[in-house]
C-alpha cells in the first residue's frame, strides 16, 4: 500500500510540476465548458433571416414598417447606415438588404406609389424568403391606401370631380373608413404549432458539461501512455527492476493516481457546471459516482494499453490529444449523437467516450439513477478490463 | 541566402520525419474534419445557400376561387425554388404529417372560406369567421416561419380586395353616385373586382434586385475543413518554435554558432523553416480535402495568397511563443493550448456569426478567425480583390508579432548561450 501511495505521490509531483498542467486540468476545460454552453451569450438565438434595413426616410411611416418587419417571424431587421449596411452586405454578412427612401411618408402614399429597394444577393434563397416577408408587411401598411385610391378611380368612372379638392376629400374619407375597417379586420389565419417531437434530446449546458466533461477527463488518461514512455526513455522504469516492485503495483499506483486526479478534476468541473451553469448534476449522485470513476477506469486502462504502443513521450502527447479530441467528437461529446448517420451512430459504440457520454445524458436529460446507468457502466468496465488486460500482457519495462 | 535555405531545409527534414508531429500535424486535422463532416450530414448533400424546397402540406377544403388562388400561388413558378407543396384533402393527415416530421407547414383552407368573404349577392358577411389555419412543425420555425408570411400577404390582399369593394360602394352610395336601388349590381362588380384584386399592385411596393457579390451554394465542408486546417497549423508553429529551444537545451545551436553563422541568419532560417512546414501543411490538407471530400474552395489564387498570409501570421505567434517560454516543454503546452484556445474562438467548433460582438472582437486576435473569414469568401465565389480585409488583418498580425518577437529574442540573446 505503501508503495501505491509513493507511485501516487510521485507522479503527482512530476504531473503538477508546471503550472501549465492546470492549463489543461481546469482552464481549458472551464473555457470550453462555458464558451460551447451559450455561457457567453448567443448573438443569433434568434435565427430568423437578418434583414439589413437602411431608414433615409425616418418617417412615422418607416418606423411602422420597420416595427411590422419586427414582428416577422421569418426576417429580423437590422437598422444601419447606408455605408455601413453596405459594408455588411458585401462582406456578405447578410444576403438581403432593405432601403427605405426619403420619399416614404404617408403624404407621399397619398399621392404616389412608394417603392423600397431591396438587394438581394444573387442566388440566394433565404433572400427570397425575406422578400416574401417584407412584401407581405408592405401590402398590409400600404391596403388602405391602395382602396382608397381604387374608391376615386371607381367614383371618376361615373362622375369627374368638381375641383382637386373634392376629388382629395373624397379619397381622404375613402381612405378613413378604409384604416377603419382593416383595423378592424377579422384575424383569418390561426397558428397551431404542432406536436413535433424533437428525436434529438439536446440541452447546450447540460450537453456541454457533460461533453466537455469527458473530453478533458479522457485527453490527460489517455496521457498516461506519455508517462510510461517518459519513464521508459529515461531508464527510470528499468530501475524499478532493481527495487522489490512488481509490475501489477507499478501499473496499479500509475493508474489509480490519474484515476483519483480525474475524479478531482471531474468534480470541479461538475461542480462549476452545477453552479455556474445551473445543469441539474445533483439528479442522483450515486449515479453520477458510478458513471465518474467507470469513465475513469475505462479512460485510464486506454491509456495504459496505449503506452505499450508508443515509443516516446512526443508520440503520446499528440496521440492523447488527437484520440481525445477525435473520440470525443465521434462519441457525441461536442454535437449530440443523433446528427449522426444511423450507421455511423452504430459503429461510434467501440468508442468508450460514446457509453460515457450516453451515461452522463441518461442522468442529466433522462432522469436515470444508478439502475439505469449500470449497463451503461457495465459496457465501459468491460473496456476497462480488455484495455487493462493487453497492457498489462504487452507492458514492458525496457 | 544558401544557409537560410538549408537550414530551413533541414528543419523541414526533421519535421517530415517525426510521425508523432505528422500525426498532428496531418492525421488529427483530417479526421476531425470527417468526423464534423459527418455530423452535419455534409457528405450527403451538395450544399446549399439557405432555406430552399420548404416542404409544405396544402389542404384545401374550400370550393371557391380564394382556395384555389392560394393553392396556385404555392404552386407558381415564383415560388418554386422556395416551396414543395403537396396537396392533400384530410386536414388529419396533414397535421399527423407534421407531427411526424415530415413537413415544415400545413397549411389548411377550410370549407366555404371564398363564401365566408365575398357573400354571393352581396349579403351581409357571415358571423363566424372561417380562418386558414397554419399548422408549424416548431423544429423549423424559420422555414414555417416564410409559409406564415407567403399566407399573411395572401390574407392581406384578400382583406383589401373585402374592404375595398365595401368602401368603394359605401363612398358611392353616400357620395349620391349611384342609387340604393343600384347597390346590389354594383356590389356584385365590386365583388368580382375584390376577387381580382389578389393580383392588384399594392402602394409600397419592393423594386427587389440581385446585386452584391456572386454567391455560390456553400458546402460546409468549405468552413470545416480549413477551420481545423489552421487549428493544427497553430501546433505546427509552436512544434517549429519548440525545436528552436530544444536545439538550444541539447546544444546544438551554440555548435552552428561555431561555423560562419551568425545568431541572426540560424533565426531567420529556422523559422523560414516553420513558415515553409506550415504552408506544406495546409497545401497537403487542403489538396487531400478537396480529393476526398470533393470541396470547392474557391478561386486558387486567392488561396494560395491566403495560405501564405495566414501561415505569416501563425508563425508570428510560435515565435512569440517561442521567445517567451523557457524550455522545449513549455513551448509544447502553452502551444496545445493556444491552439485549442484559438480555435474555438476562431470559429473552428463553433461558427462565430453565431456569438455576440465582444467574442467576434475577441476573436480577431486569432489567425484563425481571418483566415476562416477569407476561406469562407472563396468558398461563396469571391476572388482575390475581395480579400482585402483577411489578409491586412493577417498581414498587421504577423509584423507585429515578429517584431515583438524580435524584441524578445535580443533581450534574450538567443543563440548565444
Amino acid at each position: 500500500m505503501k508503495k501505491i501511495y509513493n507511485i501516487i505521490w510521485k507522479d503527482t509531483i512530476l504531473r503538477f510540476s508546471s503550472l501549465s498542467e492546470l492549463l489543461f486540468f481546469l482552464i481549458l476545460p472551464l473555457i470550453f465548458t462555458f464558451i460551447l454552453a451559450g455561457g457567453t451569450g448567443t448573438q443569433n438565438a434568434d435565427n430568423r433571416i437578418r434583414l439589413l434595413v437602411v431608414d433615409q426616410a425616418q418617417s412615422p411611416l418607416s418606423a411602422q414598417i420597420i416595427a411590422e418587419l419586427a414582428k416577422s417571424a421569418t426576417v429580423r431587421p437590422d437598422v444601419l447606415t447606408l455605408s455601413k449596411a453596405e459594408s455588411e452586405f458585401q462582406a456578405r454578412n447578410a444576403s438581403v438588404l432593405l432601403v427605405i427612401p426619403a420619399d416614404c411618408d404617408s403624404q407621399t402614399l397619398r399621392t404616389a406609389a412608394i417603392v423600397l429597394d431591396l438587394r438581394q444577393m444573387p442566388d440566394n434563397l433565404n433572400a427570397q424568403a425575406a422578400q416574401r416577408a417584407v412584401q407581405a408587411v408592405l401590402y398590409r401598411l400600404g391596403s388602405a391606401v391602395s382602396i382608397a385610391k381604387n374608391a376615386v378611380t371607381e367614383a371618376e368612372k361615373l362622375r369627374s370631380f368638381a375641383s382637386e379638392l373634392d376629388r382629395q376629400a373624397y379619397f381622404d374619407t375613402a381612405l378613413a373608413s378604409a384604416q377603419s375597417l382593416m383595423n378592424s379586420a377579422p384575424d383569418r389565419e390561426n397558428v397551431v404549432m404542432g406536436g413535433t417531437i424533437d428525436p434529438i434530446q439536446y440541452d447546450p449546458r447540460a450537453n456541454s458539461s457533460a461533453g466537455q466533461m469527458i473530453t478533458w477527463v479522457f485527453i490527460p488518461l489517455i496521457g498516461i501512455s506519455g508517462a510510461f514512455a517518459y519513464e521508459r526513455q529515461r531508464g527510470t522504469l528499468r530501475r524499478l527492476l532493481t527495487s522489490p516492485t512488481g509490475k501489477g503495483t507499478y501499473l496499479l499506483g500509475t493508474i489509480l493516481g490519474n484515476v483519483l486526479w480525474s475524479l478531482v478534476q471531474m468534480t470541479l468541473l461538475v461542480s462549476f457546471g452545477a453552479l455556474i451553469l445551473k445543469v441539474h448534476w445533483a439528479n442522483n449522485p450515486a449515479a453520477l459516482a458510478v458513471m465518474m470513476t467507470t469513465s475513469a477506469l475505462a479512460a485510464a486502462a486506454l491509456g495504459t494499453m496505449l503506452g505499450t504502443f508508443v515509443k516516446t513521450e512526443a508520440q503520446a502527447s499528440g496521440l492523447s490529444i488527437m484520440l481525445g479530441m477525435v473520440m470525443a467528437l465521434l462519441g457525441g461529446c461536442w454535437y449530440p449523437l443523433e446528427l449522426f448517420p444511423a450507421v455511423v451512430q452504430n459503429l461510434v459504440k467501440v468508442l468508450p467516450t460514446t457509453w460515457a457520454m450516453q451515461g452522463m445524458l441518461d442522468i442529466l436529460l433522462r432522469g436515470q439513477g444508478v439502475i439505469g446507468i449500470l449497463p451503461v457502466a457495465g459496457v465501459l468496465l468491460a473496456f476497462a478490463a480488455v484495455f487493462f488486460v493487453i497492457g498489462i500482457l504487452r507492458f514492458k519495462y525496457e | 541566402m544558401r544557409k537560410l535555405l538549408l537550414i530551413a531545409f533541414k528543419d523541414l527534414k526533421l519535421i517530415f520525419r517525426d510521425k508523432a508531429a505528422l500525426t498532428f500535424m496531418l492525421l488529427a486535422p483530417f479526421l476531425l474534419t470527417l468526423g464534423l463532416g459527418l455530423v452535419t450530414g455534409a457528405y450527403g448533400s451538395s450544399g446549399s445557400s439557405g432555406i430552399s424546397q420548404i416542404k409544405i402540406i396544402i389542404v384545401n377544403q374550400d370550393s371557391g376561387q380564394l382556395g384555389q388562388a392560394l393553392v396556385d400561388l404555392f404552386q407558381s413558378a415564383g415560388l418554386a425554388d422556395l416551396v414543395a407543396p403537396t396537396l392533400v384533402s384530410d386536414p388529419l393527415t396533414a397535421r399527423a404529417q407534421i407531427d411526424a416530421n415530415a413537413a415544415v407547414a400545413a397549411v389548411i383552407v377550410p370549407a366555404g372560406f371564398t363564401d365566408n368573404i365575398i357573400p354571393a349577392n352581396y349579403q351581409a358577411p357571415a358571423a363566424d369567421i372561417l380562418q386558414i389555419e397554419i399548422y408549424k412543425n416548431p423544429l423549423s420555425p424559420v422555414s414555417a416561419g416564410v409559409i406564415q408570411s407567403i399566407v399573411e400577404e395572401f390574407i392581406s390582399r384578400v382583406e383589401t380586395g373585402r374592404v375595398g369593394g365595401q368602401v368603394i360602394v359605401t363612398q358611392l352610395l353616400s357620395a349620391g353616385l349611384i342609387a340604393p336601388d343600384q347597390v346590389s349590381a354594383i356590389a356584385a362588380e365590386m365583388g368580382q373586382l375584390q376577387a381580382n384584386s389578389v393580383d392588384q399592385a399594392p402602394a409600397i411596393s419592393l423594386q427587389a434586385a440581385q446585386s452584391g457579390p456572386a454567391q455560390k451554394a456553400f458546402n460546409p465542408m468549405a468552413y470545416m475543413a480549413p477551420g481545423m486546417a489552421l487549428m493544427f497549423l497553430m501546433f505546427t508553429v509552436s512544434n517549429g518554435g519548440r525545436s528552436i529551444l530544444a536545439e538550444q537545451a541539447r546544444g546544438t545551436l551554440p555548435r552552428l554558432l561555431v561555423s560562419p553563422t551568425n545568431s541572426a541568419q540560424v533565426l531567420i532560417g529556422k523559422i523560414f523553416g516553420v513558415y515553409v512546414t506550415g504552408v506544406i501543411q495546409m497545401l497537403i490538407l487542403i489538396v487531400t480535402c478537396s480529393l476526398l471530400f470533393n470541396i470547392q474552395w474557391g478561386n486558387p489564387l486567392g488561396i494560395l495568397v491566403l495560405i501564405l498570409a495566414a501561415v505569416f501570421a501563425a508563425t508570428g505567434w510560435g515565435m512569440l511563443i517561442t521567445s517567451i517560454a523557457r524550455t522545449p516543454g513549455q513551448v509544447g503546452n502553452i502551444g496545445t493550448a493556444i491552439m485549442l484556445t484559438f480555435g474555438i474562438l476562431g470559429g473552428t467548433f463553433i461558427q462565430n456569426s453565431f456569438m455576440p460582438g465582444w467574442f467576434q472582437i475577441v476573436s480577431k486576435i486569432t489567425p484563425n478567425a481571418w483566415g476562416l473569414d477569407g476561406f469562407t469568401t472563396l468558398g461563396l465565389g469571391g476572388s482575390l480583390v475581395d480579400l482585402g480585409r483577411p489578409l491586412l488583418g493577417l498581414a498587421v498580425m504577423g509584423i507585429a508579432l515578429f517584431v515583438v518577437s524580435i524584441l524578445i529574442f535580443s533581450r534574450r540573446s538567443f543563440a548565444q548561450k
